[in-house]
Formats: C-alpha cells, structure tokens, sequence
C-alpha cells in the first residue's frame, strides 16, 4: 500500500522549470533512493515532500492526506535530515533535541531523548553547544533529532555525508533495521553510490527535473552493458595489444595492468582468446556494471533505457 | 493550536536567551545606560526649577521605561527571527508539525515576557536611584502597557516580514526601525511641541496618546480612559495589516523555498 503518492508535481521558478511532471509512490516500509546529478531537482522534491516548498502544480498525499492541506497532521509523523540546515548554534546538544521534541506529540518525551541519546552516541557531546562540535558530530546530531518523534517517513538528504566511515556504516545499520522493526519508509538521496546500493529497495533517477529512471539498483546497473576486465599480464602483452585492436576494445594500460570495457556477453570469447593467445596474467579480476556506472552514465548526458 | 508546540519554540528562545550575552545585555544593560543618562539629565535640569523638578524626572524616566514595552516587544519578534536565520534553523521549524499561526503566537508572547523582565527591571532601577515611582500612576498602567505592547508587535510583525521577504541583507531593520516612529511618539514631549506637519502624524501613532496619558497622570491631571479607545482601535487596525503582511511575506518564501531564505 502507498504510503506516499507524488501526481504530476511541477515546480517553475520564474520561467525556469526545475521540476517537470514527477509521478511515484512510495510503500509503506520501503527505502526509495533519488539519485540525479547536481541541479536535477532532488532537494526541490524533498522541499516539497515537507512542505517547505509550494508546488507549482500537482499533488503529494502523505497517508492518504493531501499535504497542501494537511501538512500539520502530516508532519506529526514525518522527519528529516539535511545538510541544507542547522541546529541553533549556542544551544548544548540537550537542549536542542529537547526543544525539537516539544514540536512533536511524543508520550514518553524523557525515555524517548534517553533512548535517542545512546542509539546516536551523544553522551560525550551531550551538553556542549551545537556550534563547538564537528562536521560529523553535527550530522550525528541532526540524526538524532530527525528520529525524535520516531517518524513513519524519513527524508535523509546526503545523511552520511561527513561521518567516519565507521559512523556511517553504524547509521546505515541503524536505518536499516528501522525499516525491519518498524516499517519505517525512509527517503534516501546521496552521492554515495554504495551507500544507495546497499540500502534502497528503488531508486529514482532524476535529470533535469524528470524522472528518467525508476527501478531496483541492481536492475539499473544492469542497464550498463559494459564490465571492465582487469589484468595483471606477465608475458605475451603484444599479442594482447592486437587483440583489443582486433576487437576495437577501449582499454587503458598502466605499467602491466590493462582494463579493458567489454560488453558482458563478449567476456568469454576474449577470455577464451587469451588463452588460445597463450597470454600469461599473474591477476585478473571482473567489475560488472554498478549503479554508479549507470549514474556516471546518465550525468555525462548518456541515454537511458529506463521506463 | 497546539501549545506543546508553543513551549518548544519558546524553550529554543529561552535557551539562546540563557546563552548569549548579547541577548542578556540587550534586556538589562541598554534600560541601565538610558535611565542613567536620561535621569542624571533629568536631575540637573530638576535642580534649576522651582518645584515641578520631580514631575520632570517622573515625566522623562517614565518614557524611558514605557517605551520598553513597544522596543523590547517588537525587538524580540524580529531579531528571533533573525537568530533562526543566522543558524539556518527556519527549516527545522516549518518541517514540524508547527503551524505559522503558533510560531508568530510564540513570537509575541517572548515579547511581552521580554519586555515585563525590563520594565520591571527599569522600574526598581529607577525608584533605587531616583526615588521615582511609576507605578504610582496606578492601573492606567495596564492598557497602557497592553496598547504599547501590541503598537510593537505590528512593528515586530511588519520588519519580520520585510526580512523574510529580502533575507538578513536588510537586518538593520530590526534593531532601527521602531526608532522611525520614535520623534511622533512624543515620548518625552507632548505633541503639542512638534510642528503641525508632524502633529498630524503622531495623531497616527497609538503610542503618542499612552505618552500623553502618562505625563498627564505624573502632572496630577490624569487624562479619561475613553482617550485610549482611538488609538487601539487604530493598534487592532494596524495589528490585522502586519499579521496579513507577514502572513503574505511566508506564503511568498514558501514559493521559493524555505531552504532559500538566508
């Protein structure tokens, strides 16, 4: 069932139309991913999932509720995390998350922050001011405040975007597994392509404010015919040479290590003629196509076989 | 109306107030350095009448500590929007279940809880060390307070509108613009003293009957009530216009996006 249906949204700004027609919905519990390059419209969408942003036209209806008309109710059960925004600079970390809880209807208000305080590691930073901490500690913080009220849907916009590695991984964890216990439905855009990959049931690819691309990761990605095929030769390199000549391969070579972009169907006739070639390899190894290949695809103006 | 909402919007203000020295100094120190400068003034000019000394210091002092009501009033209104802007904490606000109607509501009421926490500061500064009591006058206090409080927040509501319209660009406005309608307030000299171009003006100003009024009471000659009926009728006028303006001004940004209000 819909949690969260998008009809024909428009957005213009002046004469200038940023976002053109978007239509598509989003499962209860699902994790949907909105990828697009820079200017695609990605934080235009979210502004006006939030209701921050006035449609030019169009609807969004949030749990069968029209959010023109019922942002309030809406909001109640919604949240987000930006790089767009801050936190009150001179205020502690407490204070901040105890009067961002106040917005919201929660029962348990002192559990809650409690509970909020050790799932996103705050005691260390608990009682200094929002502005004194770094980069990472403030995505932490901006977490944490996006999960104060325990949302239904969650819009993360870049949510990792400054946090160690270690840190996003446990984030990731974290958002993942509040989709298993609470259905959570989580909107995800990044830049982080493995990051997308490994949490996103969908991703959604904007480009110049339409949707051009609206499918699993996995199946995206296999929109990319291309693998490349790395190897490490250590003897009959020339006759490798005139096989991708032969075969008209792109390929770059540094020192003796070749990639070569195959079509996927091609990999094992040229595996075969090396052999055949008695070419030597002391390392091979074969990336199929990723979601990022697909995106590089569509950023540099590429066409797209999507729906 | 929600006023769970009400009481976390005033705990973020309350908390920066807590915080910030300049916020604590805005409340106490501005009041301090007027009612020195203005009383010892007052004082030295006292000293050279034949009785009628203490009505002047009364009469001065007294405008010192009543016009708090419509500075602080309207200072808190914009310059808490101003601090939201700065700390890019707009966003947070209006992607929660908060309605307009309970942020400008918030706005208002840390106005007049500001300008309480002065005036009442102003009012022991001034008995301590000028023996002048203003709430000798009595209860006139009251809707005089409640008229110039709310001649503020229209000023409150009208500068916040123009920033969030123009953005911290024009921020300036928050701490000069009431001062525009400083001199047609007559706050420490009757209207009668302005010149007739600028008489009709301040028949425009609410604030100008309350300063009337509050000379008046301190000469022994207090002014009826009814006097005030005009100039709040002209306050609820003026309060519909900035509360439809700045009502106006934020469906305007939410046209192009709260995220680009800076």
């Amino acid at each position: 069932m819909a949690i969260l249906e998008v009809k024909d949204l428009k957005k213009t700004f002046g004469k200038n139309p940023v976002i053109k027609g978007l239509n598509f919905s989003m499962a209860e519990g699902e994790i949907l991913g909105i990828l697009g390059p820079n200017g695609a419209g990605k934080t235009t969408t979210l502004q006006m999932l939030l209701g921050i942003l006035t449609p030019t036209s169009g609807t969004i209806n949030v749990f069968d509720k029209d959010i023109s008309t019922h942002k309030s109710d809406i909001l109640e059960h919604m949240n987000f995390s930006s790089t767009y925004t801050d936190l009150p600079w001179r205020i502690t970390v407490a204070e901040n998350l105890i009067w961002t809880s106040w917005l919201y209807n929660i029962p348990d208000r002192k559990q809650r922050l409690k509970k909020i305080k050790t799932i996103f590691r705050l005691d260390k930073i608990w009682s200094q001011s929002f502005g004194s901490l770094s980069a990472g500690q403030r995505t932490r913080v901006n977490l944490a405040r996006s999960m104060v009220n325990f949302p239904k849907i969650l819009l993360l916009d870049e949510p990792t975007a400054s946090l160690d590695p270690e840190v996003a991984a446990y984030m990731r964890e974290f958002f993942s597994d509040q989709r298993t216990k609470f259905n959570t439905s989580i909107i995800l855009t990044s830049h982080n392509m493995a990051e997308v990959e490994e949490l996103c049931d969908r991703v959604l690819i904007l480009k110049e404010g339409s949707i051009i691309g609206n499918d699993t990761p996995s199946n995206l990605a296999k929109k990319i015919e291309f693998s490349h095929l790395r190897l490490r030769v250590t003897k009959n390199a020339t006759e490798l040479d005139k096989l991708i000549s032969l075969r008209k391969l792109e390929s770059s070579i540094d020192d003796h290590n070749y990639t070569i972009t195959i079509k996927e169907k091609l990999l094992p006739l040229i595996l075969y003629e090396i052999t055949k070639k008695n070419i030597n390899y002391s390392e091979i190894s074969i990336d199929k196509p990723k979601l990022e290949d697909y995106f590089l695809k569509i950023a540099k103006g590429g066409s797209s076989e999507a729906p | 109306m929600k006023l769970h909402r009400i009481w976390g919007l005033t705990l973020r203000y309350l908390y920066l107030f807590k915080h910030s020295l300049d916020r604590l100094s805005d409340a106490f120190f501005w009041p301090t350095v007027d009612i020195v400068l203005w009383g010892m003034t007052s004082s030295f000019f006292a000293k050279n009448l034949e009785g009628g000394g203490n009505t002047l210091i009364l009469g001065l002092l007294g405008g010192i500590i009543l016009w708090i009501f419509p500075w602080r009033s309207q200072y808190e209104i914009a310059v808490n929007l101003l601090e939201d802007l700065w700390n890019r904490n707009l966003v947070n606000i209006f992607a929660s279940p908060v309605k307009f109607g309970e942020w400008v509501t918030t706005l208002l009421l840390l106005g007049v809880g500001k300008a309480l926490i002065s005036f009442i500061y102003a009012s022991f500064l001034i008995y301590f060390l000028y023996s002048a009591n203003i709430l000798s006058v009595g209860l006139v206090l009251v809707p005089w307070a409640v008229l110039l409080i709310m001649f503020g927040w229209v000023f409150g509501l009208l500068v916040a509108g123009i920033i969030m319209r123009y953005g911290t660009k024009i921020q300036t406005l928050a701490w000069t613009s009431i001062y525009i309608v400083a001199p047609f307030a007559a706050i420490y000299y009757p209207v009668s003293s302005l010149p007739s171009w600028a008489q009709n003006i301040a028949h425009f100003v609410p604030a100008s009957y309350v300063f009337e009024a509050m000379r008046a009471a301190v000469d022994g000659t207090p002014l009826p009530l009814a006097n005030l009926l005009w100039p709040t009728f002209l306050c609820l006028v003026y309060f519909v216009i900035a509360i439809a303006m700045i009502y106006r001004s934020f469906n305007h940004i939410l046209k192009r996006g709260l995220i680009s209000v800076d």
